[in-house]
């Protein structure tokens, strides 16, 4: 029996403790989940920005075209009778992850090798400049071919997860229920899951030395026989698909639209600079950072000042510890 | 005669400049046509919406130019031109100047749609002398003394006090007797023009308690802290103003998850993103029964004709607000035009301040007449509800296709 059946009569409800517990708790259970999905995402980002150093405003349209391919794998590829609506959804997800990995190889090795990699290493800034206008025209094609080819509606990847719970309780009496959003935190164990994988690629394989060599020294990368602009192009591309992949474990919960990237993309980057640069799990802590301010600072804030406090709490990151949380001393935002 | 390569190319450049010069007679003769313009988002959040008005204003414009354009201007045909807004007040502002800057000849613009944009661009179109018409609610739209902004739709306030007894009859109707309320808000123009009197009296004139009110700032990422609110106040009514879709999926998916959903706590929309088609695209039909809505207008009885060709040419499944309303504002301006007899935008603007034009049948309620402010004479407002997947209209009676229902705990 849920509490809405057992509760007082409506509209009598007083705050009492037990109620700002269950607020408190209820807020934080939400802040995790989201914070979850911000981090995969971050964590995206964090290989291409945080790691080989190249600037990407273009993370959140190819996040955004990760959650039209898992929206047309689920529903009109097939993946839906096959599958059904529990399973379907994260299938989809998973599909849309390599075709976004064969988007990135290919935008990098034809636009952004041209702006990163060897060729701007000796350059002053890098070759940031370039990327910065780069990546922005490449996002301002990918928003306004995506509302050409796609159209303006609004569309999400519908399960009933999306507005199920599982309810942890009751607690204390009858008073403390908490409900963990179904799509969510299956997202958030997807999420935990793929994060865990990648640091172990990263962390222990040859791929992950080459990629760790390639963006520490790129010049020194090259005398030990790296192939520096392969190693940036699989990261480059590793980076879109882990972030397509956040975009299509979001689709359930999140309608979306061409448009949805810039709704994401300003998290992204504060998520892996708040993280500290160069650490992947320092990237999601950081975004699971901004779910948890995000979602806790309306107990005691006005909610329109949500996305406010997470820049305010970014500033004051920023302001105590200047490489971030996981951040080296020597890196600073 | 045989041209070599050379002749050939000089003889084709000659065809090319003399076509070229003879092109002014040419545009002297197209000149006959009305220049109106559609400034409405097309990209960004609310590109949706906007998409609706462009569908309305075109098939509005192809109407009026098949039935022989403007008769008093020698059957003149009208010519659309389309901008986009974007989706904040500063693009909309800079976009509203661009078009008056690259279009001197256009005489009437319709649009804007979200309050929000509605009140930068009629800064511009003001200082342009350029009539606009628009379905935007907010009060303040018309209480700046512009002279060239035509308001169709009641403004927020009107629609708030025009709506509530009528929310409370089909809630007693029905057996539900509400005492309480909770208000979930976004913070556009156009929400906060209708809460404003909610909270400063109109709802206890009504014996309405409002035991929860918050604000948001639109795109949410997600409902939790709002709805986590509204469950530990149980209310009896909810009334929610969200103007983006993906707001209104995250609330009732979240009212669902909570055990508020399908009418347990019975909701209120104000505005047209919870009626959108996109809706289905989002969420479950079942969430959606019985979510009641009031708008500015909408399509319902008599507006058959206009259905089936949207349908037919857009595949949209029915004639929401941006539709009808956009609509109807070209053919009040290709009314105003007629009477006026003269394509300049000093004469429009008189024309629809003096133009009477009957009982209205694109907006409903009142007629096709605007007061000194620029607003529409005793504009009413539409009741409609989601029955079976499909938003029904059921007030006024004039337009209803449907009867209400009221959702039992």
């Amino acid at each position: 029996m849920s509490r809405a059946e057992v509760g007082p009569p409506h509209g009598v409800r007083l705050m009492t403790f037990p109620i700002l517990v269950e607020n408190v708790l209820q807020s934080l259970m939400a802040g995790l989940l989201v914070g979850a999905i911000y981090g995969l995402m971050c964590v995206g980002l964090a290989l291409i920005f945080g790691i080989m150093r190249v600037i990407n405003f273009a993370q959140g349209d190819f996040m955004m075209l990760g959650m039209y391919v898992a929206y047309f794998f689920f529903a009109a590829l097939g993946v839906q009778p096959l599958f059904g609506s529990i399973f379907g959804p994260y299938v989809a997800a998973f599909l849309a992850a390599p075709v976004l990995f064969g988007v990135g190889y290919f935008a990098h090795q034809f636009l952004i090798s041209r702006v990163s990699g060897t060729r701007t290493a000796q350059l002053d800034g890098e070759g940031h400049y370039a990327q910065l206008i780069l990546t922005l025209g490449i996002a301002l094609i990918l928003q306004n071919a995506s509302q050409m080819i796609f159209g303006s509606m609004v569309v999400s990847v519908r399960t009933p997860l999306s507005s199920t719970a599982w309810i942890i309780g009751p607690l204390w009496g009858d008073f403390i229920e908490i409900f963990v959003n179904k799509a969510r935190a299956i997202a958030a164990i997807v999420s935990l899951l793929v994060i865990a994988g990648l640091a172990l690629v990263i962390g222990g394989t040859r791929l992950g030395k080459a990629l760790r060599a390639s963006a520490d020294d790129p010049t020194a990368a090259t005398y030990i026989g790296i192939d520096v602009n392969f190693a940036h192009r699989i990261a480059f591309a590793l980076g879109i698909s882990i972030t397509a992949l956040a975009g299509g474990l979001l689709a359930p919960n999140y309608p979306f639209h061409p448009f949805v990237g810039l709704e994401y993309v300003i998290i992204m980057y504060a998520g892996v600079v708040l993280g500290g640069l160069g650490s992947i799990i320092g990237a999601f802590w950081g975004g699971m950072t901004i779910g948890i301010v995000q979602q806790m600072s309306a107990l005691v804030l006005p909610t329109q000042l949500q996305n406010s406090a997470i820049f305010v709490f970014f500033l004051l990151i920023v302001l105590l510890r200047p490489q971030g949380l996981f951040g080296r001393v020597t890196e600073r935002t | 005669m045989k041209l070599g390569r050379r002749q050939f190319l000089a003889s084709a450049g000659a065809t090319a400049l003399t076509a070229s010069l003879s092109a002014p007679t040419a545009w002297a003769q197209a000149a006959k046509e009305v220049e109106v313009g559609l400034l409405v988002p097309l990209s960004g959040l609310y590109a949706r919406f906007g998409t609706s008005c462009r569908q309305g204003a075109e098939m509005a414009v192809e109407r009026i130019n098949k039935e022989g354009g403007i008769k008093s201007l020698g059957g003149a045909k009208m010519k659309l031109v389309v901008v986009d807004a974007g989706d904040t007040a500063e693009k909309a502002k800079s976009a509203a100047q661009r078009m008056v800057a690259d279009y001197p000849n256009m005489v009437g613009v319709s649009g804007a749609y979200l309050s929000t944009l509605t009140l930068a661009v009629s800064e511009v179109t003001e200082r342009a002398k350029l009539p606009m018409l628009t379905l935007s609610y907010s009060d303040l739209i018309t209480d700046r003394g512009f002279k060239y902004i035509f308001q169709t739709s009641a403004t927020a306030a009107s629609q708030a006090k025009q709506a509530m007894p009528v929310v409370l009859k089909v809630a007693r109707s029905a057996g539900g007797d509400p005492k309480t309320v909770a208000i979930i808000t976004d913070n556009t123009a156009a929400s906060v023009a209708s809460v404003k009197p909610m909270r400063e009296g109109l709802l206890a004139e009504v014996g309405l308690k409002i035991v929860v009110d918050e604000t948001f700032t639109p795109p949410l990422a997600d409902a939790t802290p709002l709805v986590q609110k509204v469950r530990s106040a149980r209310p009896d009514l909810l009334f929610f103003l969200p103007t983006v879709i993906s707001d209104a999926k995250l609330v009732l998916e979240k009212m669902n998850e909570f055990g508020m959903g399908q009418g347990r706590v019975p909701t209120m929309a104000f505005g047209i993103a919870m009626f959108e088609p996109d809706m289905l695209q989002t969420m479950s039909p079942d969430l959606l029964q019985g979510m009641i809505g009031s708008i500015g207008s909408w399509g319902g009885k008599g507006h058959e004709g206009i259905a089936s060709e949207l349908k037919a040419k857009y595949k949209e499944p029915w004639v929401d607000q941006n539709v009808i309303s956009t609509y109807g504002d070209f053919i009040v301006m290709r009314d105003a035009l007629e009477k006026s007899g003269k394509a300049d935008r000093e004469s429009l603007a008189n024309s629809l301040h003096t133009l009477d034009g009957g009982p209205s049948k694109y907006y409903p309620g009142g007629a096709i007449k605007f007061d000194e402010k620029g607003r529409r004479v005793d504009a009413g407002l539409a009741i409609i509800q989601w029955q079976s997947g499909t938003p029904v209209t059921i007030y006024p009676e004039s337009l209803a296709v449907g009867k209400p229902i009221w959702s039992k705990k």
